[in-house]
């Protein structure tokens, strides 16, 4: 085998963000979602307590931890308003209209990245199950079947 | 206590020449994967270069996204911008969530450009702050390894008196 090696660039970054959600099971019926963003403006990070099936936001914990303004730790607020929400294929204009623009337009960019990963992560472990038992299956079919089941999840999860 | 699933993402924005920048965007999970490139120019900061490279697709739901990233030359960041995006990379022919990502790609040059300026307001006009949100209220961990079975790992030569967990284990 060859070798390769390839420099891409000798200059410095002037911004760099980095996001990343995890999600988390906890018993049958209760999902958790924790988002942690980093840039070099701010640095926040949110927790979402979810009923499955439902799909409610039970509880939402919105930190901002560095900011720019004074007025920054207001929004943290303004993100309990999602508690009793139901995810569905508003939710994300919702989010950005309701929680953005009144709280923090970074952390709504958050909280959306957290839901997505909540409604791929189903489609994740109901793929690799379904694998189990039939490794050829129709991906497009069981795309379709997954949709049919869980059509609230379709807008969030954005899967192409 | 383990995690079902991750997702991440790290966008890098530099600064290439006297009014170039070049933003790389890389996203991914466990289904899709992807790397977005632009380089835009002032004074107009519209797109230069663009390239769309896909890394995963499980699921193969993500068409090809070569003439999407050709047709992004010439698109300016500012006003527009989102539904000028959307139209090019997203729809039906597209991907909403590839768009989606170039879209935030041309965000985090408007950030990468404010940097400088919030720093001069807040050298201007900054005011000293101490505060910070109370404790968790959503817990994270919800079962964690007990004594008992901290013993039992901790037999393991690899693990003893590896970390705090597994030090004075009698």
């Amino acid at each position: 085998m060859k070798g390769d090696s390839k420099l891409i660039s000798t200059t410095m970054p002037i911004y760099r963000r980095m996001k990343s959600c995890g999600v988390q099971k906890q018993g049958a019926d209760k999902r958790v979602i924790s988002g942690v963003l980093e840039d070099e403006l701010y640095a926040m990070q949110c927790e979402i307590l979810v009923d499955w099936p439902s799909l409610t936001i039970e509880s939402i914990q919105a930190r901002l931890k560095r900011f720019t303004t004074v007025k920054c730790i207001l929004a943290e607020k303004v993100f309990l308003r999602s508690e009793g929400w139901k995810i569905d294929s508003q939710i994300e204009g919702k989010i950005k209209k309701e929680l953005g623009r009144n709280g923090c337009r970074h952390m709504a960019a958050l909280m959306i990245d957290c839901l997505r990963s909540l409604a791929r992560s189903e489609l994740a472990n109901n793929l690799r199950s379904s694998m189990e038992t039939a490794p050829n299956l129709d991906k497009d079919r069981f795309i379709e079947n997954f949709f049919k089941d869980h059509p609230d999840l379709k807008g969030i999860a954005k899967i192409r | 206590m383990i995690l079902d699933f991750q997702t991440n993402s790290l966008t890098t924005v530099t600064q290439s020449g006297p009014g170039v920048w070049q933003i790389e965007l890389n996203a991914g999970d466990n289904l899709l994967e992807v790397s977005v490139f632009l380089e835009i120019k002032a004074p107009t900061l519209d797109i230069r270069k663009s390239e769309i490279i896909l890394k995963r697709d499980v699921l193969g739901v993500i068409p090809d996204m070569s003439s999407a990233a050709a047709k992004l030359v010439g698109v300016r960041v500012g006003p527009g911008m989102t539904k000028i995006v959307r139209e090019l990379v997203g729809g039906v022919e597209g991907s909403n969530w590839i768009a989606d990502l170039v879209l935030e790609a041309m965000e985090m040059l408007v950030n990468a450009i404010t940097v400088p300026e919030l720093g001069k307001a807040a050298e201007k006009g900054g005011e000293q702050i101490r505060v910070s949100s109370d404790g968790p209220r959503i817990f994270l961990n919800d079962v964690v390894i007990g004594p008992e079975m901290i013993k039992v790992l901790g037999a393991n030569p690899r693990l003893k008196d590896s970390c705090a967990a597994f030090q004075n284990i009698e």
